[in-house]
């Protein structure tokens, strides 16, 4: 079988265009069915209808409460994460000796799960913002510092020796050259922490919280209103996507050239 | 005023035409100094002179561009002496230019960028005369349309003319070429030869030229040293008398199949002298 073979009636092109839209109802209509006709209690598996019906139960200005919550924190420990990570990996790039001094302890970070360590900063940093956000910046950076580091690092030699032949200070290097180079290692490491800057602001209010919208799956369950526990899931994949993407339209935005060349 | 570094300020000011500008005196260069690890080139004894053209031809890692790197001044040979001016070689200098492997350029700027960035790179910054000096390099290497490109709109051919009027932008005396058609397909690489002869006539330079390809070296050049396999040395220092301006007819020629098939002698024939 030849696995670029079009289908040519025009039914056929609709159906292979569409076909991840409608996998995805499908997959809906069947949770549905199964819902209805095998009689599962709404508190234990919601059917999307009732998943639906929950979104208007709550008053849509709490709904925007929760959002903004969970957002302000992802989008602020995202942004504390950038401003320790890209610095770091600068100086680990130039010092050896930063390098080796900081990069056990940075695996040390990383291998200790955030969840467990969560409970211990809430106690430490008390119940605010700065013990939130710190736990998210916790969990997005490492996969930035490595994207950063090895991007800088991959510099083809030539590169370098064009900044070494004209005698330029390094820090040109870093910043014309290294820097820029790196840059698509940067945006898929933007891309991977974006996504666990939610799971780290829903961690932070797992934990203690008193608004968000991990705070508000946690209170709707122990409540039993697991449609409304769905309705919040639902809101959590929807923004986590949207920023997902919103990292793939700044980097296709300013940096054109660093996206993968098209097939031509 | 930043790169115009002109021969009147050099040591070498005797004007004569058989001044050394690059000189090197027994080099050989071992990466690890460890007695029992081999050496990469040994024993080269080799003067350019002003405005000659010298081609290194040899066979694939033979130190050809170690001793390339040697002269640029980003490698310091483990043995002999290299100058450059009659001064030794401890660091990279302005007066040399290197065109790189692949053109070597950077993919997030335009080409005018590029040609720019030596200055930009080295100093910061570049004034408008430099601009207007950019503009003119491109132009003379007929790029100016593609000027506003980035790298990769560009054939292979290009992107390596830009990467020669980069090479330019700091009006070295001196310029190192790394193979830099090796990446390119036959036809191009013949019509880059001849481009290159013509900004050299242009704006001459001292060149030493790296290359695997023999008859790109017959045609481009005035004296090629022929480099036996690692460890390399001089198997010998040929001179290309054929008459300049050099072309299409120059390929055609009885004495350029004389001295290709000479070359070809020592590189299939290695270490015994013909």
């Amino acid at each position: 079988m030849n696995p670029t073979y079009l289908p040519n009636s025009w039914l056929a092109q609709q159906a292979n265009r569409f076909a991840p839209a409608l996998f995805f109802i499908g997959l809906v209509l069947l949770w549905e069915l199964i819902c209805r006709f095998g009689n599962v209690p709404n508190y234990i598996l919601p059917s999307p209808s009732a998943i639906f019906m929950a979104f208007f139960d709550v008053e849509f200005s709490r709904w925007l409460t929760h959002l903004w919550a969970t957002l302000r924190v992802a989008l602020m420990g995202f942004a504390l994460s950038i401003v320790i990570a890209i610095p770091l990996s600068i100086g680990m790039m130039r010092s050896q000796l930063m390098n080796r001094v900081l990069y056990p302890a940075l695996i040390v970070i990383q291998s200790t799960p955030v969840v467990a360590v969560a409970p211990l900063i809430i106690v430490l940093l008390g119940t605010d913002d700065p013990s939130r956000v710190l736990i998210t910046c916790l969990i997005t950076f490492f996969p930035l510092v490595v994207s950063t580091t090895t991007g800088m690092l991959e510099t083809p030699p030539e590169m370098i020796e064009l900044s070494q032949s004209l005698r330029a200070p390094r820090y040109r290097e870093t910043w014309q050259i290294r820097i820029p180079y790196a840059i698509p290692h940067i945006f898929s490491g933007l891309r991977v922490s974006i996504t666990l800057a939610i799971i780290g602001a829903v961690v932070a209010e797992f934990v203690a919280a008193e608004e968000g919208l991990g705070y508000f799956i946690q209170f709707s369950t122990s409540f039993f209103k697991i449609p409304q526990a769905f309705a919040g899931l639902i809101f959590l994949s929807i923004i986590s996507l949207l920023l997902f993407k919103s990292i793939q339209w700044i980097q296709a935005w300013f940096f054109p050239w660093s996206l993968p060349k098209k097939q031509s | 005023m930043q790169y115009n570094s002109t021969i009147e300020n050099k040591k070498v000011t005797d004007g004569s035409a058989k001044a050394a500008y690059v000189s090197m005196k027994g080099v050989g260069h071992k990466y690890d100094p460890r007695p029992e690890t081999p050496m990469v080139v040994q024993g080269i004894d080799l003067d350019i002179h002003r405005h000659e053209f010298v081609a290194v031809v040899g066979p694939s890692g033979c130190g050809k561009s170690t001793l390339l790197r040697m002269v640029a001044g980003l490698l310091i040979p483990s043995h002999g002496h290299v100058s450059v001016f009659n001064l030794p070689v401890t660091e990279p200098r302005d007066d040399v230019g290197i065109v790189f492997q692949k053109a070597n350029l950077l993919p997030w700027l335009t080409v005018r960028k590029n040609v720019l960035f030596p200055l930009k790179h080295k100093y910061g910054s570049y004034s408008a005369s430099d601009e207007k000096r950019a503009n003119e390099l491109l132009e003379m290497a007929g790029l100016t349309q593609f000027a506003d490109k980035m790298p990769d709109e560009l054939s292979g051919g290009m992107q390596q003319r830009v990467g020669i009027v980069r090479a330019l932008l700091l009006n070295p005396d001196i310029l190192l070429m790394d193979e830099p058609f090796s990446a390119l397909d036959a036809l191009t690489r013949e019509q880059i030869g001849f481009d290159l002869l013509d900004i050299w006539k242009e704006h001459p330079k001292t060149v030493l030229f790296i290359t695997h390809s023999i008859s790109e070296a017959v045609l481009l050049s005035d004296r090629i040293l022929v480099m036996s396999k690692r460890p390399g040395t001089v198997l010998d220092l040929i001179e290309v008398d054929l008459p300049r301006p050099r072309s299409a007819k120059t390929i055609n020629s009885p004495r350029f199949a004389e001295l290709t098939d000479k070359i070809r002698g020592y590189i299939y024939e290695p270490n015994v002298p013909a």
